[in-house]
């Protein structure tokens, strides 16, 4: 490198990767706030399909608490799936997601920042909401911030393992179902050991082993989806 | 040879078993030589059309 | 020098033909194998002690889940490959692997209900081994799936490739979750023949069957690979004197 081209390298600034990733997530968050009916619309189906149960099977509180772990995170996966479609679908088509491609910044920064955004707009209100459903599937009092902290760990993971997914899909037209069945069997460990979690803490018992699993499970995520999803945008933009 | 047919009353299950594995291994062999000649009949015809320096390079 | 060997596997017209004359040397063998285990397994070992004639099924079902379990792990070893060496052999392996390990899977599931019936007394139980493959099944639905759903070969390849490298580095957390559910509600179902060790007449003709269908798989393999080698190729000239017969 000359000498000029040096100097001129050092005098401008060039910002962190968690700086770019940082703006990165407020944009999203800015966006996906203009459009706040969006935002409602996993919440609703979440709502929906919680309630299809007791209508399905039986009104006895008695008999859904037993099944309600299993209710809740089902409906919850599949809220999520759902909601994976506008991870990238937008900026996909405006050409965002390329111009991050072509950025020369850390594209596994990127869509980090943009998965940590979609957990914060679909998964934390889902976790926020989960606890009125319980209830409403027979969960006692005290299980209500266990139901919370396992449904927002487990969304968490989903967010990141579905981001792989939803970045190979992101030319496809109608990728919805084939999102689903991709990810849903990936996403299997996430079930079991969420809805294990969230069984303990309605049956008062210490959820603390099967909660450390899915921790595990979320670091493991949070190390490899962003890699995973960076290689399969590269994938889907070329 | 009834009694070997008869595999001390699992027949119902085990020949079925057998059947299920036995035509999975001979389906995988029809299809890899069905997918085999379909493809070189492919490549057949892509040359007769194209021939050599149009799929050189871009394909068409 | 002693690489050049996998760089030359990166050609296609040589891997074509290596793979043409390779098929008879592993489709014969594999043939006297696996008809020589049928002969031990159904003939020549003893009834079992607690199964009776009833386990002679696992000649069945157990190279069938070998199959599927061996075939998962070809193809995304052939899409790490394909991924880090660009090599367009490796993911035409890969896209070869895929028909094979999901009919298998299919029938390891088949072969599977067919054994719990008389074993169990149902067809299906959520035991560990039985789930395990019915997601390995979805798992190859899968990267059949995305595959299908692109036009551009270079890209389902691509796409698919990351798919099944994601998968293999899931299936022993799907397996060890798998086995931890199952082992919070009942005492883990044993698949396997009540005795810790197998004895010897069994054993033979299984480890035949392993031996046998592997070499199997990589007849088949190397059939389906030639095929998608031609088509991912866009140079005619060894095409032509190829396949006009």
């Amino acid at each position: 490198m000359s000498a000029a081209a040096a100097t001129v390298a050092s005098r401008t600034e060039v910002p962190p990767a968690l700086a770019v990733a940082w703006l990165a997530l407020a944009r999203d968050l800015r966006l996906a706030f203009r459009k706040r009916e969006q935002l409602i619309q996993p919440l609703a189906f979440f709502v929906i399909v919680t309630a299809l149960f007791p209508l399905s099977i039986t009104p006895e509180l008695g008999e859904l608490r037993p099944i309600a772990p299993g209710v809740l995170w089902v409906a919850a996966l599949l809220s999520s799936l759902l909601a994976l479609d506008f991870l990238f679908r937008d900026d996909a088509q405006d050409g965002t997601l390329e111009q991050y491609a072509l950025s020369g910044r850390s594209l596994t920064w990127l869509l980090f920042a943009k998965t940590a955004a979609h957990w914060v707009l679909t998964g934390v209100p889902l976790a926020l909401i989960a606890p009125l459903t319980g209830v409403a599937l027979g969960a006692p009092g005290y299980s209500l911030l266990g139901i919370v902290v396992t449904i927002a760990t487990g969304t968490l993971a989903l967010s990141l393992l579905g981001s792989i997914g939803a970045a190979l899909t992101v030319g496809v037209k109608r990728s919805g179902v084939l999102l689903s069945l991709l990810t849903l069997p990936l996403a299997v460990p996430i079930l079991i050991f969420g809805a294990r979690a969230t069984q303990l803490a309605i049956r008062n018992e210490s959820f603390a082993a099967p909660l450390e699993l899915l921790a595990a499970i979320v670091v493991l995520c949070l190390t490899l989806a962003p890699l995973a999803a960076a290689a399969a945008v590269r994938i889907s933009l070329e | 040879m009834t009694a070997f047919l008869r595999m001390g009353g699992y027949a119902q299950y085990l020949w079925p078993a057998y059947g299920i594995a036995f035509t999975v291994v001979i389906l995988n062999v029809i299809w890899a030589r069905r997918m085999l000649a379909r493809a070189r009949a492919e490549a057949r015809r892509r040359v007769a059309v194209h021939g050599e320096f149009a799929l050189r390079g871009e394909q068409a | 020098m002693t690489w050049t060997w996998f760089h030359r596997l990166g050609s296609p017209p040589h891997v074509y033909r290596l793979a043409e004359r390779l098929t008879p040397w592993f489709a014969w063998p594999a043939g006297l194998l696996i008809v020589g285990a049928l002969y031990g397994g159904l003939v020549l070992a003893p009834p079992d002690y607690q199964q009776g004639d009833g386990f002679r099924i696992m000649y069945a079902h157990v190279p069938c889940a070998w199959m599927s379990l061996m075939v998962y792990v070809t193809m995304a070893t052939a899409s790490a490959v394909g991924l880090i060496w660009r090599m367009k052999v490796a993911y035409a392996v890969a896209a070869s692997c895929a028909p094979i390990g999901a009919s298998f899977t299919a029938a390891t599931l088949m072969t599977g209900m067919l054994w719990g019936r008389p074993m169990w007394g149902t067809y299906w139980e959520w035991d560990p081994l039985l789930t395990s493959e019915l997601l390995l099944l979805f798992l190859y639905l899968g990267y059949l799936g995305l595959r299908s759903s692109f036009d551009d070969m270079q890209r389902a390849d691509r796409a698919s490739a990351v798919l099944a490298v994601v998968g293999v580095v899931n299936v022993p957390i799907i397996h060890f979750s798998v086995y931890w559910w199952n082992s919070l509600h009942q005492a883990p179902s044993v698949m396997k023949l009540g005795a810790p060790t197998i004895a010897l007449p069994m054993l033979i003709p299984l480890l035949m069957m392993f031996l046998g269908f592997t070499l199997y798989f990589i007849a088949i393999l190397l059939v389906r690979l030639r095929g998608e080698v031609l088509r991912r190729e866009r140079s005619a000239s060894w095409i032509r004197e190829v396949v006009t017969p």
